[in-house]
Order: C-alpha cells, then structure tokens, then sequence
C-alpha cells in the first residue's frame, strides 16, 4: 500500500533505498511508485503542451462554430464557417491549388525519386555521402532564403528568362510569378526541387534493405529491369513511399511561407493557399471563425492523410 | 565490364540530380557576389563587401540576436523537457501512460495553423504577443512531442539493469537522469539540438504572427526586407545568405546528424 505522502514525493527526493537485504516484496508497489515519479517529472513537459497545443486545438473547434472580428461580440453560426468552403468562391479555389501542389510537392518528387532508386545500382555509390549532403539542402535551407532564390529565378530580368532567351526562346519569357497561368506551377515547381532529393535519399537507403535474393529471384524467372522494378524494388519500398507521400501531401496543404513571401496568394488569387487564406482571415480583415474553420479542416485532413496512408501501406 | 556501366549510370544519375539542387543556389551566390543592383552575376568581380552593406542595411544585427537568443534559449529548454518526460516515458514509465502518451504522439501530427488562432488571441488577452517569452512558450510546448518521443526512444534502447543499479543504490530519479541517463543518451541529446536549433531558427510562420518591430526575427526581417528594397538584388540575395548561414554551417559540420536525425524522425510513426 503507498502512503499518501509517497503519492506526492517531490521529484527532487531521492527515492528510498531499497537494499539487497530487503528484497522487493511487493513489485507491483514499487513499479507504481516509480512510474509516480514518472508523472511528476512528465507533468513538467505535458503541462506546457497540454497550455500550448491541447487547450488552443479545442478552442480552434469551438471558434469555428462562431463569427467573431477579434474584438467585438461572438455570435454563434453553427457550420456556417465550414460551409464556405463550399460557398465561397475564394475559398473553395485553394483546395484546386492545393491539388495542384500535390502534383508537384507529392507526385513529381516521387516519381523522380522511385526512377533514381531504380536506375541506381544497389549497394554503395561512389561519393554517396556528397551526394547526400547536397540532396537534403533544401531541407535545412531557411524556407524564406528558398523562396527568395526562386523569386530571383522567376523574376523578369532573372535567370530562367536568360536561360530561355539564349536557346532562342525569349517569346515565352514572362515576369512567371505575375502571371495568373504560370505563378501556381512555378510555385509548385519549388515544392518539386525542395522535396526530390529528400525522397531520393529516403528511397535509395530503402533499396539496401530489400533482400538481395529476392533481386536474384526475378532475375532467374526471367524478369526485366521494369517487371523487377515493379516486382521486387516498389513492394520492398512501400513504407517509405508512404511515409513521402504522408510528408509531401501534408507539406502542400500546409505551403505558407514560400507564397506568402513570394506572390501573397496572387496574382489575384491565383497562388492562395488555405494557411495563406487562414493568415489573411485571421490577422488581416479579421474573420476568427472562419480563420478556425480553416485551421480546423487542415488538421483533420493532415491526420486522415497520415491514417488512411498509413493504413494502406501495412495492408497486405 | 557489366559493373563499369553500372558505375557510370550510378555517376550520371547522381550527378544530374545533384547539379539540379544546387544550380538555385549557386545563382543565388553569384547573384550575391555581383557587383551590379540587378545581381548580373560576374565571376571576374566578386564583391564580398555586398555581405558586410547588407548586414548594415537590413539591419541584421539586430534581427540575428534575436534570432539566435530565441534559438538558443528554444533548444536550452527543449532539451530539459525532453529529457524530463523522455526519462520518465522511457525509463520510470507514466501513470496513465496508456492514454498519456498516444496523446502526446498526436502532438506531432497537429499542425501550427490548428492552434496559432486561438493562441494568438488567448496571447494578446495576457499581453504575451510581442514578447519574446511568449513566443518561446510556444515553441516549448510544440516541442514537447517529438523532443519526448526522441529522448524515450534513446532510453529505452539503453539496457534496464544501469538504472536499477541506480535505484538500489539509492540514487534519486533526478540525480540518475542528470549524472547516469543523459551521459548515455549523448547523441541523441546532440541530434536534438541541432534539429530543434534548425526548426527554431528557421520558423517564420509563429514570428510572422508573434513577433513585430524590433523583435522581428532574421526571418521575418529579411521576409520584410525583401518587400521593401526590390531595387538592390545583389544587397538582397547577400542578406538571405547571412541569414541562412547558421543552419548552413552546423549543417556542414554535422551532416551525418541532421541526415540521420531528420530521416528517423520522418519515420516517426
């Protein structure tokens, strides 16, 4: 039985000496007591994130049911603010542009990373860990210094319209991020360059642990380079596809930094995304409900993206 | 002969590969380096005093104190968290764990634009917004997480009988995670730093909302920076190289930890 008093020890009380002579006579006791201790010091740590993300995530919900401008009274609206996503025009063009970038964030890197896993022969590279070093760049690279390169790139007097008039087509040159077709994919096209390498890397250590014998195997029954690919490379790299696919997929629904520092969500709104929608209803011509709304809706599909993809890569 | 052909596709593929990650940022260097407002790259005229008119300029100074004192004191107190709740889910086990800790795993699936509304508004209420303890309140709770998760996982794989040694020694819990438990869980606690020094350094979201005026972070000053002074490309490439600088570095000097680190936490799940 604990005593009160040891159900409150204090982390910093050493616990009590438990010598050889007096063997544990009640296991149970003391595992429970040890993981009390457990608590006090995990309260620490689960208090703060219990302050910062458990309590504002239920409030997000509960603002989402109402229209508020940050100031005034709240009135109740029911879904009201998730209905917009269906009403309001605006609104309702980021989750096309979210799909496009999914294109571009999820798709494009891959499959150009599944294509490079493929060609490479397994085993080592020469050179592998320089290669790695400069494929995880963009990782590490300050999202607003990326979007700065590529502002540069895309500008009217920048590099890619030098490139374009050099090789005689200067017709197609254009100031990319203003133009209502191109800003989207040129933004997506950041997300491709960002993301491929990482993919690359996270699927070419996934090829070392495919069993070699099962390489060995395809070769004797004949099989080609696709069919072994197909056969033999995809099924081993299922959990890291899917845990790209989780990635990338949420990284698109989420872009923020990238188009708020370079387009602001235009022109127009061709570039909005929900988080840039999200910033300008919270922050600038305050809507808080419909804000919450956003924020809400985006949590919910990033954790069913991560639980269906998930679930679909164990599924055998 | 088969082999050979092997390597020269390996080189190729890697190489084109490799050539376009870096193409970006080798223009953004020389754009960096030019001589000329319009950042026309001129190898013959490397100008490094654009890095020294830039920092006065954009006011990095400032904005890079900032920076590094909110990063410095994020990645302090990340690590103390995580090595409280890491020790105490990994070594002493949690009463209640069995709810506790998935709920804690949830936390790393929830994104910032889930909780930054009512955050900000609940901040501004208690005068909080604007404030540097403010926003590094924030990221201590968002890194509770995956820093807890991370150091659990480093102590589990340590064996159990070191710290029942402790115990019938008569160690307290706190002096065996201070002189035992972190010790042994060094790499792990480096991995952290770095990462954690990384997300911190390179938020801009949080600061963009947080942070105004004087307290603007390098990231959001160069993000402000960059909409003022649209005349002076060289100036401004300059200063998103300083401002990357510091990640880039620890990222030269550790690759092998960022790498390991990034990719083990990407397969958290």
């Amino acid at each position: 039985m604990l005593s009160t008093d040891e159900k409150t020890t204090a982390p910093h009380r050493p616990a009590p000496v438990v010598t050889a002579s007096t063997p544990p006579r009640r296991p149970g006791g003391l595992a429970r007591r040890r993981r009390l201790t457990g608590l006090a010091l995990a309260a620490i740590p689960l208090a703060l994130y219990g302050a910062v993300v458990l309590i504002p995530l239920a409030q997000s919900v509960r603002y989402s049911f109402y229209s508020w401008d940050g100031v005034g009274a709240a009135t109740w609206v029911g879904l009201r603010n998730y209905a917009s996503f269906a009403t309001d025009p605006v609104l309702r063009s980021t989750v096309g542009h979210v799909l496009v970038l999914v294109v571009f964030f999820s798709v494009l890197p891959i499959v150009l990373g599944l294509l490079s896993a493929a060609l490479l022969a397994r085993g080592r590279s020469r050179g592998m860990a320089v290669y790695r070093w400069i494929f995880f760049l963009p990782q590490v690279l300050t999202s607003v210094v990326v979007a700065l390169v590529f502002r540069r790139i895309y500008a009217l007097d920048g590099p890619l319209n030098s490139v374009l008039q050099a090789v005689g087509l200067g017709s197609l040159a254009r100031a990319w991020l203003a133009d209502f077709t191109w800003a989207l994919p040129a933004l997506g096209l950041v997300g491709t360059w960002a993301t491929f390498g990482f993919c690359m890397v996270l699927f070419i250590s996934g090829t070392t642990a495919i069993n070699p014998e099962l390489y060995e195997a395809a070769r004797m029954d004949g099989a080609g380079p696709v069919r072994e690919f197909f056969c033999v490379t995809l099924p081993g790299l299922r959990g890291q596809v899917a845990i790209a696919v989780t990635l990338t997929v949420t990284a698109s629904l989420r872009t923020f930094d990238l188009v708020w520092v370079t387009t602001r969500g235009g022109p127009g709104t061709s570039t909005l995304t929900p988080a840039v929608a999200l910033y300008r209803a919270a922050f600038q011509n305050p809507q808080v409900g419909l804000a919450a709304a956003i924020g809400v809706t985006m949590a919910v599909l990033c954790l069913l993206i991560a639980v269906v993809v998930t679930r679909t890569a164990e599924r055998d | 002969m088969k082999r050979s052909g092997e390597v020269v596709v390996n080189q190729v593929v890697l190489g084109v590969m490799a050539v376009l990650v870096l193409a970006p940022v080798v223009v953004f260097l020389l754009t960096a380096l030019s001589p000329d407002i319009s950042g026309r790259p001129a190898l013959t005229q490397l100008t490094w005093g654009n890095f020294v008119e830039a920092w006065h300029v954009a006011d990095l100074g400032r904005a890079m104190g900032v920076s590094l004192t909110i990063s410095v004191c994020a990645v302090a107190g990340q690590l103390l968290l995580a090595l409280l709740g890491g020790f105490a889910f990994g070594v002493l086990g949690v009463t209640g764990e069995k709810v506790l800790f998935p709920v804690l795993l949830l936390g790393m699936m929830i994104s910032t634009e889930a909780i930054i509304v009512p955050l900000y508004f609940q901040f501004r209420d208690v005068g909080l917004v604007g404030t540097l303890p403010g926003i590094l309140l924030i990221h201590l709770g968002m890194g509770v997480p995956f820093g807890v998760f991370w150091l659990r996982a480093a102590f589990r794989a340590l064996p159990r009988s070191v710290f029942e040694a402790a115990e019938l020694d008569g160690a307290g819990p706190l002096t065996t995670l201070r002189l035992l438990g972190a010790p042994m869980v060094r790499p792990a606690i480096y991995t952290l730093a770095l990462l954690s020094f990384m997300w911190t350094w390179n938020d801009y979201f949080l600061s963009l909302v947080f942070l105004q005026g004087d307290l603007q972070p390098a990231t959001v000053a160069l993000g402000s920076f960059q909409g003022r002074y649209t005349t002076q490309i060289n100036l401004l490439a300059a200063a998103g190289l300083i401002v990357a600088a510091p990640v880039l570095g620890l990222y030269v000097l550790f690759q092998r930890r960022f790498i390991a680190g990034m990719l083990a936490g990407s397969i958290k799940e």
